[in-house]
C-alpha cells in the first residue's frame, strides 16, 4: 500500500504529525488505565484542543478561520495560566490579557460593525441572514465576513475538518486495535 | 514555452499579494477583471488573467476545486485533456509570434479558421499577450451560462467596432467586400466555441485594441462597416453600450474593479451591477460547497443549502469531539507503535494492520445523510432525549459511581446526546455500545459503530428553530 503515500507537505500529512507529536506528549503526563473520569475529562480537553491547535497551525495564518482559532486557543491558555494561580504575575498578565482582549474586542466590534453596515448596504440576500448568523457563529472567526467571503472560509474549514476527522479516526482506530 | 508556465506562475504569485478585493476563486472572477486597460498592456498583464485561488499557494491536486483550477488554466474546462491542449496551445502561441513578425496576416487570414486546427492559427495580433489570452478564452467555451454572462468586458468603443464587425459578418453572411480584418477576427470569434454571441462580441472587443498596426489600412474599410453594425447593434444592445462607456471609464484606473456588461433588459446603474457581481459570485461559492457537502445535489435553493451546510459544519465539529473523547478514553498501549508510525509515514497504516478494514474512510458519505430520513441499520431503541449539551454530564459522574463500566456508559451515553443534540435523540447506535459495559468490548464497539453512529440522519434536533 505504498501508492497511499501522500504528499509530506500536504494538509494531512502537517496535521498528523503536529496531532501526533501533541498526543503522545498528552498520553506520556498520565497513564490512562488508572485515569479517573475527571482526568478523562480533562485528557479530553487537551486533546480537543491539540486537534484544533494543530489544524489551525497547519493552515498557519492563511485563513481567517485558523487566526481566529489560534487566537482563541492563546487567549484561552493565557486565561488559564492566569487563573491557574500563580498570583504575583497574575496581575500583570492579567493586564495584559485584558488589554489585549479589550483592545482586541474593540477592533472586533468595530470591524463588526462596520462590516455590518457594509452588510447592510450591499445585502441582497435578507432571507438568507439567518442562516448567514449562524454559520458566522460556527465558523471560527466568521462575524467579521461578509457573505461571500464567509462560503470561502467555510469551503476551506469544511475541507480542513474533514481531513481532521478523517485523521483522528485512523489514529483512534489505531489505539483500539491490538 | 516552460517560460511561459513559470511566468504566468510568478505573475499568479504577485497577483495574489497584490490582488485585495478578489477572493476571486471562480472563474467568473477571472475573466471579469479583464479590462481594457490590461489588455493594453502586453504579456506582462498576462498573470492578471490567471486565477486568483485564494486556497493554499501550493496547487493540492487532491483538492477537487484546486484539480479544477489547474485544468481550466491549462486546458479546457469542459474536459481535463491536459498536456494535449498545452501543447497545442504553446504551438498556437509560437505560431502567432511568428505571424506576426512576418506580417503574414492577410495571407494567412483564409487559412485561419477554428481553434481546431491550430497551425492555421489566427494571425493578427501584435500583442503576444493578445495571442495567449485569445488561446485560453477558447478554454472557456466549456463554462456555462451563467458564467458567459459574466464574461463581458467593457472595452472601448472604438476598437470594439472591428471586433464587432467581424462577429456580424461571420453570424450573418459573410460581407466580401471586407478585408481580411473581419475575416482573421472572425476567425478568432469562431475560436470560442459555444454560441453566445454576446461572449465572443465582448472579449474581442476587448482585444480590438490590439490590432492597430496591422489593421490600419484594413481598419478604414472597417470602419465604413462599423457605423452599420453600430447601428444595428445599438438598436439591439442600446443598455449595453450605456454601460459599456458607464464602466470603462470610472473603473478603468483602479484595476480591482470588476468590470460587468448589463445584459439586455436589466437595470444598468452601478449598484444593481455591482449586486449582480455579488450574487454571481455566491452563487459560484454555493456550487463549490454543494460539491464539498455530500449528498448536496439535489438541493436547490440558498437557503436550504446553507442549511445542509451549517448541519454538516456542525456534524464534522461534533465528530471531532467524539473522536478526541474517545482518543481521551482509548488505553495507548501501543505508545512505541505511535513513535514509529509517527516516523514513518502515518498513511501507510493500511497496509500495516490489514485487519483494520473497517472501511472508516468512505462510510462517512453515508453516515451524513440530509434530508434523507433516517439511514440507520441497527434498529435500537431511542435514548430519551435530553436537552442541551450534555457534557456537564460528564462532570456529574465524578460524585457518581467509580466504575469503568457504568462511567462508559453514562459517557458514552452523554457523548451520543452530544453528537445529535437536543430533541430527537436519533443516537441509536449508541444504545449499541452502551450495552457492552465491558471496557474492551466497548472500544471494539465503538470502532465497529462509529460510522454508523455518526448516521447524521436529521438535523432537525440540531435546528428546532426551523421547520
Amino acid at each position: 500500500m505504498d501508492s497511499q503515500h501522500l504528499n509530506p507537505s500536504s494538509l494531512k500529512s502537517r496535521f498528523t504529525a503536529r496531532f501526533l507529536r501533541a498526543l503522545i506528549k498528552i498520553n506520556a503526563q498520565k497513564p490512562i488505565s488508572s485515569s479517573s473520569p475527571r482526568e478523562i475529562f480533562q485528557r479530553y480537553r487537551r486533546i480537543k484542543v491539540a486537534a484544533d491547535k494543530s489544524m489551525a497551525y497547519s493552515v498557519r495564518s492563511r485563513r481567517t478561520w485558523s487566526r481566529a482559532t489560534l487566537w482563541k486557543l492563546r487567549s484561552q491558555s493565557r486565561r488559564r495560566l492566569a487563573s491557574s494561580g500563580r498570583r504575583s504575575s497574575i496581575k500583570t498578565r492579567t493586564t495584559t490579557t485584558t488589554t489585549i482582549t479589550t483592545t482586541s474586542t474593540n477592533h472586533r466590534a468595530a470591524i463588526v460593525e462596520k462590516t455590518s453596515h457594509e452588510k447592510e448596504n450591499k445585502e441582497d440576500h435578507v432571507g438568507l441572514a439567518v442562516q448567514a448568523e449562524e454559520l458566522r457563529e460556527l465558523v471560527p472567526g466568521g462575524e467579521s465576513m461578509d457573505l461571500c467571503n464567509l462560503l470561502d472560509e467555510t469551503a476551506h474549514y469544511i475541507k480542513c475538518l474533514t481531513t481532521q476527522v478523517q485523521v483522528m479516526k485512523k489514529i483512534a482506530n489505531l489505539y483500539s486495535l491490538e | 514555452m516552460e517560460k511561459d508556465k513559470a511566468f504566468m506562475s510568478e505573475e499568479l504569485k504577485n497577483r495574489t499579494t497584490t490582488r485585495q478585493q478578489q477572493p476571486a476563486w471562480n472563474p467568473c472572477g477571472f475573466m471579469t477583471e479583464m479590462s481594457t486597460n490590461e489588455l493594453n498592456c502586453g504579456t506582462e498583464q498576462v498573470g492578471n488573467y490567471f486565477f486568483n485561488p485564494n486556497w493554499e499557494n501550493s496547487m493540492d491536486q487532491s483538492d477537487p476545486f484546486e484539480s479544477a483550477l489547474s485544468s481550466m488554466v491549462s486546458s479546457p474546462a469542459a474536459s481535463n485533456v491536459g498536456s494535449g491542449e498545452n501543447v497545442m496551445m504553446r504551438e498556437l502561441i509560437g505560431k502567432l509570434w511568428n505571424i506576426c513578425n512576418s506580417k503574414d496576416i492577410i495571407t494567412n487570414s483564409t487559412n485561419a479558421s477554428s481553434y481546431s486546427t491550430p497551425l492555421n492559427s489566427p494571425p493578427f495580433s501584435t500583442d503576444p499577450g493578445f495571442a495567449e489570452r485569445a488561446a485560453r478564452f477558447s478554454c472557456f467555451g466549456g463554462l456555462n451560462d451563467p458564467l458567459r454572462d459574466s464574461l463581458k468586458l467593457s472595452g472601448h468603443v472604438n476598437g470594439t467596432q472591428t471586433i464587432k464587425n467581424s462577429t456580424l459578418s461571420r453570424s450573418s453572411s459573410p460581407e466580401n467586400a471586407e478585408s481580411g480584418v473581419s475575416k482573421e477576427e472572425s476567425s478568432v470569434s469562431e475560436q470560442l466555441p459555444g454560441g453566445n454571441n454576446k461572449k465572443r462580441k465582448s472579449i474581442p472587443r476587448g482585444k480590438a485594441k490590439e490590432t492597430p498596426s496591422p489593421a490600419t489600412v484594413d481598419a478604414k474599410v472597417a470602419a465604413e462597416n462599423n457605423d452599420e453594425s453600430n447601428a444595428k447593434r445599438s438598436k439591439q444592445n442600446g443598455t449595453v453600450k450605456a454601460s459599456n462607456k458607464e464602466d470603462s471609464k470610472p473603473p478603468e484606473p483602479p484595476k480591482d474593479y470588476i468590470h460587468v456588461r448589463a445584459r439586455r433588459g436589466q437595470a444598468t446603474d452601478s449598484h444593481s451591477l455591482a449586486e449582480r457581481v455579488r450574487r454571481e459570485k455566491i452563487s459560484e461559492r454555493m456550487k463549490f460547497l454543494q460539491d464539498l457537502v455530500p449528498g448536496c445535489n439535489k438541493v436547490t435553493g440558498k437557503a436550504v443549502m446553507l442549511d445542509e451546510i451549517i448541519n454538516y459544519v456542525q456534524s464534522l465539529q461534533r465528530q471531532v469531539e467524539f473522536l478526541s473523547m474517545k482518543l481521551a478514553t482509548v488505553n495507548p498501549r501501543m505508545d512505541v507503535n505511535m513513535e514509529t508510525l509517527l516516523s514513518k509515514d502515518m498513511f501507510q497504516s493500511r497496509g500495516l494492520l490489514p485487519h483494520a478494514v473497517y472501511s472508516m474512510e468512505p462510510t462517512f458519505p453515508f453516515g451524513y445523510q440530509p434530508q434523507q430520513g433516517l439511514a440507520l441499520n441497527n434498529g435500537i431503541a431511542n435514548t430519551t432525549s435530553q436537552q442541551g449539551f450534555q457534557l456537564p454530564q460528564v462532570n456529574g459522574f465524578i460524585d457518581g459511581n467509580p466504575q469503568v463500566g457504568s462511567i462508559w456508559e453514562d459517557d458514552l451515553q452523554s457523548i451520543v446526546q452530544m453528537g445529535f443534540g437536543q430533541n430527537q435523540a436519533q443516537c441509536y447506535q449508541g444504545k449499541s455500545i452502551i450495552q457492552h459495559p465491558n471496557y474492551t468490548r466497548i472500544r471494539v464497539g465503538i470502532t465497529q459503530s462509529i460510522d454508523p453512529f455518526f448516521v447524521w440522519c436529521r438535523f432537525n434536533s440540531s435546528r428546532p428553530s426551523e421547520n
